[in-house]
This record gives C-alpha cells, sequence and structure tokens, in this order.
C-alpha cells in the first residue's frame, strides 16, 4: 500500500498534533481552573530536556556507550546517538519501550514543576503570578542553555530517533504523524472527559468563585495544585514529543514567545474555556503558520518584509482584534454537559410525562 | 573597580527610568505592559537610526526617542487600551493585549533594522554605540565616559519634575487622585481619560528615554527590549508597583546588583557564570513576590523612623503617587 500525503500537509499536522497538546494543557489551567500560566514553556522545557538528556542516556547506558556528562559533549554526541539510531532502527520494542518510558519520566517530571508552581500560585493572583511563573520559565531556559553536562548547552545535542523503525524519508515521517496526531487527540479525550468530571467541575467552580467552592467544601489548595499538575504533565509531554519529532535539542529555541505566548494566541483564537475550541484555535494558525514557512519566498516577492515577521504581526493582530471584538474566541464556552444528550432528553421528556401525570 | 561602578550606574539607571514607566501605567490602568519591550526597543533603534544618518552626537536623539515611545504609548491607548478599560476588562485581558501590541512592535523594530539595513547598508542588526559616547576625561588609561553622569541627572530631573508635578500642580493631583480612587475622582469633576493618556504618554516615554540611554551602555539588537524586560519588571516590582518613586529605586537596586553582581561573582567563581546573569533579577523578582509583594513602596519608612503606634501609619501611605 502506497500512500502519498504532500509534506506540507504532515508539517501541518505536527504543528497541529504538538500545539493542540500545549494549547489543551494550557487551556486546562487558564480556562478551566482560572490560574494566569505565563509560562508554559517551563513544563514543555522539562519535557523536552527528558526527551534529550534523559531517553539518550538510559539506551547510552544499555548499550555500554558512555552515559555520563561526556554524553552531552557535541563532539562526542553525535556518534553516540549515531549508533543508538542504528540499533533503535532495527528495534522496535527498545524504540517504543524507550519512547513511552520517556513520556512518562516527562509527565511526572512536568508534574513536579507544576507542584512546584503551586506555591507561588497560592500567594499570588492574576498578573503577578504570571510574572512569576514567567521568570521561572525564563531561569530554566537559561540553566538548560549554560549547562553543557545537561544536554549540550550551546552546542546542544540529538535526540534518538525512536520512529526510525517505521521506515526511511517519507515512510517514517507518515508515521510520526500519526503518532503524534495519536497522541494528541488521547490528550484532547482525556482533557474533555476531565472538564466533565466532578474535578472538572470543581475547578470551574474554584475559577468562578473561589470563596463559594470553598464554602462548597472543596479544598482550593489542592485543585489549584491538581490543575497545574495535570498541565504540566500534559505540556512536558507535548515538549518531549516535539524533541523526538525534531531530532535535535537547542534550549534556545524553547523560548517564552513559541512555548507560551503563542499557545496563549491559540486559546484565545479558540475560546478560552472550551476544551473544543482549541482544535479550532490551534488548526486555523498552524494552517496559517506553516503556510506562510512554506511559501516564504513566494510572499517576499509580493510583501517586501521578511515573512518572519509578517508572522508576528499576524499572531499580534490576532491578539488584539480578539481581545477587542471577540474575547470569548471563535467557539465560546459553553455549559458542560455531564450526561450524553441522549441521556438529558430523556430525563425532560421524563420530567415532562410526570407534570403532565 | 570605579570603572565598573560608573557602567552599572549607567546601566541602572536606564532600567530604573523603564521600570518607572511600567509602574505609571500600572497605577493609572492596572495594566502590566508587556509591550515596554518593544517601546523600549524602539528608543534603542530611534537612537540608532538618527544617529546613524545624521551624525552628531547619540544624545540629542535620545529626547526624540522618548517622544516617539511617548506617541507608541498614546497610540496603544486609543487603539487598545481605552476600550478595555470601558468594558471592564480583566487584569489577564489586560495583559495579552499589550502582548499582542508588542508582537506587533517588534515586527515593526525588525522591518525597520531590515530597511536601515537594506537602504543605508549599515548593520542594524547588531550594533554597539557605547564608542560613540562623549569621553569625559580618562582614568588609569581608561575614557571615562558620559553616559553615567547624564542617566544620573535625568533620573534625578525625573524625580524633582515628577514630584513638583504630582505635588504643586493642579493636574498632578488629578492624576493623583484617580490614582487612589478612579470613582470618586470622576464625581469631583476629574476626567480619567486625560489622566489615562498622560500616563500611557509619560510610562511610553520613560521606556523610550531608557532605551536611549541605554543603547549607550549595552549592545543594541531587535529583541533587546525582550531580553532586557525581565530586569525591567522586576524593577518595578522590587519597587512595590504602586510607587514611581519606588520603582526607580527598585529599578537602580535591580540594575546595580545585576551588574555589579555578576561581575564580582564572576571574579570570585570564574567567567562562566557570566551567562547565568539574568537569574539574578529573576530570582530578586520572585522573592519579593513570594516574601514581601508590597516591594520598597511598602515600606514605611516613618513607621521605623518614628515609633508612635497608631499615628503615622496613615501619613504618607501612597504619597509618592
Amino acid at each position: 500500500m502506497v500512500i502519498e500525503i504532500h509534506p506540507l500537509v504532515l508539517n501541518i499536522l505536527i504543528n497541529f498534533g504538538i500545539g493542540l497538546i500545549i494549547t489543551v494543557s494550557l487551556n486546562l489551567e487558564v480556562g478551566i481552573a482560572g490560574i494566569s500560566q505565563f509560562g508554559r514553556v517551563l513544563a514543555v522545557l522539562v519535557g523536552a530536556l527528558v526527551a534529550a538528556a534523559i531517553s539518550g542516556r538510559l539506551l547510552a547506558a544499555i548499550m555500554g556507550l558512555p552515559s555520563g556528562l561526556e554524553y552531552a559533549d557535541h563532539m562526542i554526541n553525535f556518534k553516540i546517538v549515531d549508533q543508538i539510531n542504528r540499533t533503535l532502527a532495527t528495534n522496535v520494542t527498545l524504540s517504543i519501550g524507550i519512547l513511552f518510558l520517556t513520556l512518562i519520566i516527562a509527565a511526572l517530571l512536568g508534574a513536579l514543576i507544576g507542584y512546584l508552581c503551586s506555591y507561588p500560585a497560592l500567594r499570588l493572583k492574576e498578573a503577578y503570578l504570571g510574572i512569576t511563573l514567567l521568570a521561572f520559565g525564563d531561569a530554566l531556559n537559561t540553566i538548560a542553555w549554560n549547562v553543557e553536562g545537561l544536554a549540550g548547552g550551546t552546542q546542544g545535542v540529538n535526540v534518538p530517533d525512536v520512529f526510525r523503525w517505521i521506515g526511511v524519508g517519507p515512510e517514517r515521517y507518515l508515521g510520526l504523524v500519526l503518532i503524534i496526531i495519536g497522541f494528541a487527540m488521547i490528550v484532547f479525550l482525556f482533557a474533555e472527559s476531565l472538564i466533565r468530571s466532578p474535578f472538572g467541575r470543581a475547578l470551574k467552580a474554584m475559577r468562578d468563585s473561589e470563596v463559594a467552592a470553598a464554602i462548597y467544601g472543596k479544598d482550593i489548595v489542592k485543585l489549584r495544585a491538581q490543575a497545574l499538575m495535570i498541565g504540566g504533565a500534559l505540556a512536558a509531554i507535548g515538549g518531549a514529543l516535539w524533541a523526538f519529532y525534531t531530532g535535535s535539542f537547542k534550549a534556545v529555541t524553547y523560548t517564552r514567545l513559541t512555548w507560551t505566548f503563542w499557545p496563549w494566541a491559540y486559546m484565545m483564537l479558540g475560546g478560552v474555556g472550551n476544551n473544543l475550541g482549541m482544535l479550532v484555535g490551534v488548526f486555523v494558525f498552524s494552517v496559517i503558520r506553516t503556510l506562510i514557512y512554506a511559501y516564504k519566498t513566494e510572499l517576499t516577492t509580493f510583501i517586501p518584509i521578511n515573512p518572519a515577521w509578517f508572522e508576528y504581526i499576524l499572531v499580534g493582530l490576532a491578539i488584539i482584534i480578539l481581545v477587542l471584538f471577540r474575547p470569548q474566541g471563535l467557539l465560546p464556552e459553553k455549559p458542560a454537559l455531564t450526561l450524553p444528550k441522549s441521556k438529558i432528553e430523556e430525563i425532560k421528556q421524563k420530567v415532562k410525562t410526570e407534570k403532565a401525570g | 573597580m570605579i570603572d565598573l561602578v560608573l557602567k552599572a550606574v549607567a546601566y541602572s539607571g536606564g532600567i530604573a527610568l523603564t521600570a518607572a514607566g511600567i509602574t505609571l501605567i500600572y497605577m493609572a490602568t492596572r495594566t502590566f505592559n508587556f509591550a515596554h519591550a518593544s517601546m523600549v526597543g524602539w528608543g534603542f533603534y530611534v537612537v540608532f537610526a538618527c544617529y546613524s544618518i545624521f551624525g552628531g552626537t547619540p544624545y540629542y536623539y535620545v529626547p526624540l526617542a522618548a517622544l516617539f515611545s511617548g506617541f507608541l504609548g498614546i497610540l496603544l491607548y486609543f487603539g487598545v487600551n481605552r476600550w478595555l478599560l470601558r468594558a471592564g476588562a480583566s487584569p489577564i485581558t489586560l495583559m495579552m493585549s499589550t502582548l499582542g501590541v508588542d508582537l506587533v512592535l517588534l515586527a515593526t523594530i525588525n522591518i525597520f533594522a531590515d530597511y536601515l539595513t537594506d537602504v543605508y547598508k549599515i548593520n542594524a542588526r547588531y550594533f554597539v554605540l557605547e564608542l560613540k559616547d562623549l569621553v569625559l576625561g580618562s582614568m588609569d588609561g581608561l575614557g571615562v565616559r558620559a553616559i553615567p553622569f547624564v542617566t544620573v541627572c535625568v533620573v534625578v530631573v525625573l524625580i524633582v519634575a515628577l514630584h513638583l508635578f504630582l505635588k504643586k500642580t493642579k493636574f498632578g493631583i488629578a492624576v493623583r487622585a484617580t490614582i487612589e480612587n478612579t470613582q470618586l475622582a470622576t464625581v469631583l469633576g476629574i476626567n480619567p481619560e486625560k489622566v489615562y493618556i498622560f500616563s500611557w504618554f509619560v510610562g511610553g516615554a520613560l521606556a523610550g528615554l531608557g532605551g536611549g540611554l541605554l543603547s549607550l551602555t549595552m549592545s543594541g539588537y531587535p529583541t533587546v527590549g525582550m531580553t532586557i524586560i525581565v530586569t525591567m519588571f522586576a524593577g518595578s516590582i522590587v519597587g512595590g508597583l504602586s510607587s514611581i518613586f519606588g520603582s526607580l529605586l527598585g529599578g537602580f537596586l535591580v540594575g546595580l546588583s545585576e551588574y555589579i553582581g555578576i561581575t564580582v561573582l564572576a571574579l570570585s567563581i570564574g567567567g562562566w557564570i557570566l551567562a547565568y546573569r539574568i537569574l539574578i533579577p529573576l530570582a530578586a523578582l520572585v522573592t519579593t513576590l513570594l516574601i514581601y509583594p508590597q516591594g520598597l513602596a511598602g515600606i514605611k519608612l516613618k513607621k521605623i523612623i518614628i515609633k508612635t503606634p497608631g499615628t503615622g501609619g496613615r501619613v504618607g501611605s501612597g504619597g509618592g503617587g
């Protein structure tokens, strides 16, 4: 069976998948729990670091290659990773095993980061909390960028290719896209069911009125910490998948602009608080951003400016226009139905007949 | 040693000015202005572009930079902030809107830098104006540049002018009244709109002024504002976000501790630590917020000096405007 899909479509799908994971995690914290998370990059970077620094080291240790500080040395690293990749290409179980193990470690560390963030999140509100979390993100970025023994510092490291077993070239690319989209869908559905669950409704109650939620016996401290932990874990999974996809890790690419502010824009476009809206928001932005990148040269002939700045203007204007004219986003938040619609209709009918009777 | 202190003073003075701008805008409109990054960036570029094209000394163009960024502030107010304030938007929405503006402004700086590079054939993506500064004299063979003294003078003049303005003029009192209680001020016939425009203009102008002066102490590039915004935020938060004078002091302290602290650490531990410079303002920011969020402005000197419980507490609170 030969399936051929335009690489542009695959590119859009990858950006969409990763963007969806990050944005859903952001929406869980901002839209549902009402925590002003301006440090999304923190958990994403943790996830990417796990993929870059831990998964490769684990494999190197298994294969008897240098796995200490010298693993991150860029003069040695590419040789080690090359050797690892050759083994991974034939060993499917090891590839899948290391992928899942990495994601689990990333999720755990992401949750830990979320837990640590709950300390300021309990003491500070809104803008102050946002700035604090932003500061955390920048701090970790500086550390990852400069500590060479961790993940190569300024030189970066290569990330083991856990998708090599699928094949080479377009085949691998297609398989990778399917896996990432699969993960994104799982995350999306998980968030959806979480929001509909009693826990999700408690988070919404906390967002709408902390005092009222506390009066009804909800533990605000615990709820906030849990929301931050789940959000952090999901974002870390997204970061780890992104690092696996790109095949290399450089801390400088994990900026607050790309991994905090852009997901915020996606979320605002989709509709803050509406999980379904995240699909729409992320999709629209992924398509536009990927197309701008793909048709860079063609665009420059029309508009005499570098398309990279065009992208900034687009995201910036989108935020401004949304805030001014449609703060609820494309798909505004609706009350979440906790039962299937058919069941609700059934109950309605029942009540009606009872009344009539 | 003196060279280091002078450089640190020039840097911290610039940071203090920008931090004061952030605080003024926050006090008047409850907007945490992310666009300050690009307004400061424009300050750098106005000075650099004018100097490269027209010559003279960079100082001629610093007022122009202030005016330009002040104009950007007014534009931001009329374009975005005004409508959100009227709609009673939440602080997070206000903050997000300035972030959108910041992205657009950042793009315009980049486009402008590209334009300068294309048309005037100068490297506008990275420049160092420090060497174009006036040399006042020399000490141990090292040239003493004018920028630290100019910056200190600007800060002192600003403090005196703001003090006189806020305490002695009618409009200054109106500004303070609006900041303390907008509704009450409106009832008494003050137009808060004027106060908002004023704060956005002066806040933006302070960003441009700070950026213009900073361009003489550090290298410039399109994302320079993005890089130092953390230090600027740290300055205004250490200052307490409730007094312009507090944030000037906060910005000065944060700038000094960043510049001198990292140099001292580099000399004692090793040069590798220089890369972690940004962690100093970050730590100052986070510790202030977690331990004493009122900041420097929350410390009541009168209460500490004259220990008379019950009185003195209300006097001076928010007096700085």
